[in-house]
């Protein structure tokens, strides 16, 4: 569904990835872990089209998306959730009514209506402004903002990012919740979302340093040692 | 009596102040800059207004309506050719406050060579209207005819804003941009119809300021960027509600003062953006983040 070929970026002249291949399969869920620096947020913005790719090329679905905007490739079915992944000034139900602008006037309330259905805790909410729910409660929101745009791929930039505890296991929970129905890149480096996971890839330096399964990920316990001091 | 005079006055000039200042909210909204160029935008829907009357009797009225897509197109056009450079830059704030100077310097030089450097102003002929009557005190013909201008464009451009789809994505935009680009949004053309809406309501304020200001004159733009940025800043910045408050307050405010201490009353805007940083930074309508 989603595959990344040498891809090159970085900002300025500052080169941050150096040749990153990646393939996540339909319906599949796929942890990139990294330490902080380690280029997982700069490769997302750039299979968003938020940074230029300098090198490599992205495939969603077998089209080439590299040199598309990042709206064009939202509207191709690629979808995203910043570390922020709100718009804080507008009331959730304006975040969940502008992803859905990007599907079918006819499918929208259907669109938005599903996402309620999900997260129902944020039907009570739908007016309150989104930046003025607990860090919780906005990650939902990022989410289900997300969802509402139909998306073939689901990017997630540090979803645990400003989250206690007891949160980041609800967000896994929610996410676990998608298996088998949508396709999830999930950038992280909380290890917590290794439970998701059906293949899982690392990231160093810029550097894809491991890609496989999550059973071989287990396996490898040099890498698991040198990175994360999993047991 | 007198009171009462000034705070209806006020009121009925507030409604004209929200007008005058929107434009440039929404130009900080599109574009987190100050246009230091607003009150030369204004100046040039006044001279739209003289030029559009003494050639063709256009009512000022409908000159208030022909200005806006002349002043649309020109804000657009500056947002595609000029702010590029700014979002590219290190320090786009200090740089977009160089780049309006630079603009307002060159209308204000272009006015002046067009329409000379003398004061120009339309005869009250040009709006045949009677005084307001209320509550046993007279208001001139020109405040409620400007009401009836803002009010109708007040009200489309906030209906613009807060019930169609066009504004929740310019809502979105000035929440975040990038943001935005990855909900499906053309950020760069949102937001740049949206600056040029700012320019648009600026020079429809003109066309009406001629009047209100009695009359106009190239270097006027300084001191109504002056007035419009106090008004947005009491308001809260880049907030379209608190500027109409804030422009009903601050019509109250300088018609008490005209009436109990007019030699204080070209103080008001300065004052109010001093006590506003003091008091209440975010202004009336501003509002802290939850963090957690």
């Amino acid at each position: 569904m989603l595959e990344v070929e040498s891809v090159e970026s970085g900002y300025g002249s500052v080169q941050i990835l150096w040749g990153v291949e990646l393939s996540v399969q339909e319906n599949e869920v796929h942890v990139l872990l990294g330490a902080n620096g380690a280029g997982k947020s700069t490769l997302l913005k750039v299979l968003v089209g938020l940074l230029p790719c300098w090198a490599g090329s992205v495939h969603m679905d077998k089209e080439d998306v590299t040199r598309l905007s990042a709206p064009a490739r939202t509207k191709a079915g690629l979808g995203f959730t910043s570390e922020v992944g709100i718009f804080p000034d507008l009331s959730v139900e304006d975040n969940l009514r502008l992803s859905s602008l990007v599907v079918p006037a006819a499918q929208r309330k259907d669109a938005i209506e599903a996402a309620y259905s999900r997260f129902a805790e944020l039907r009570g909410r739908r007016r309150a402004l989104a930046g003025g729910l607990s860090g919780g409660q906005r990650k939902l929101v990022a989410i289900a903002r997300a969802l509402v745009s139909r998306p073939k791929v689901l990017l997630l930039d540090e979803p645990s990012a400003g989250l206690s505890p007891r949160y980041v296991s609800e967000v896994v929970e929610r996410l676990a919740e998608l298996r088998g129905t949508t396709t999830l890149l999930v950038a992280e480096q909380n290890v917590s979302f290794l439970e998701i996971a059906d293949t899982v890839s690392v990231l160093e330096g810029g550097r894809v340093r491991f890609s496989g399964s999550k059973d071989s990920f287990g396996n490898d316990t040099v890498l698991r040692d040198a990175f994360f001091g999993l047991e | 009596m007198l009171f009462e005079f000034a705070v209806i006055g006020g009121i009925l000039l507030g409604i004209y102040y929200a007008l005058f200042a929107m434009g440039l909210n929404v130009v900080f909204g599109a574009q987190r800059i100050i246009n230091l160029a607003h009150g030369d935008i204004v100046v040039l829907g006044g001279y739209a207004a003289w030029e559009l009357y003494e050639t063709a009797h256009v009512s000022p009225i409908i000159a208030a309506v022909v200005v806006l897509p002349f002043a649309i197109a020109l804000g657009f056009l500056v947002h595609r050719y000029l702010t590029p450079r700014l979002t590219r830059s290190s320090d786009p704030e200090t740089l977009s406050l160089i780049l309006f100077f630079g603009l307002s310097q060159v209308i204000e030089a272009a006015a002046s060579l067009i329409f000379g450097p003398n004061e120009h102003s339309l005869p009250t002929s040009a709006l045949p209207v009677s005084s307001l009557h209320l509550f046993g005190e007279s208001y001139p013909g020109i405040w409620w005819v400007a009401v009836l201008v803002s009010i109708p464009m007040l009200a489309v451009f906030l209906w613009l804003l807060y019930r169609t789809p066009f504004g929740l994505r310019v809502r979105a935009v000035m929440s975040s941009a990038s943001e935005a680009a990855t909900a499906g949004i053309e950020s760069r053309l949102v937001s740049g119809l949206f600056f040029g809406i700012g320019f648009g309501l600026a020079a429809a304020a003109g066309t009406m300021g001629i009047f209100i200001f009695g009359g106009i004159a190239p270097t006027d733009g300084v001191a109504l960027t002056i007035t419009a940025f106090a008004i947005i800043v009491f308001g809260s910045l880049g907030n379209p509600v608190g500027t109409v408050i804030a422009a009903l307050i601050f019509g109250v405010v300088t018609q008490l003062a005209q009436v109990y201490a007019p030699s204080w009353s070209n103080l008001v805007p300065y004052a109010l953006v001093i006590l506003t940083m003091l008091l209440r930074p975010q202004g009336l309508l501003g509002r802290r983040q939850r963090v957690a």
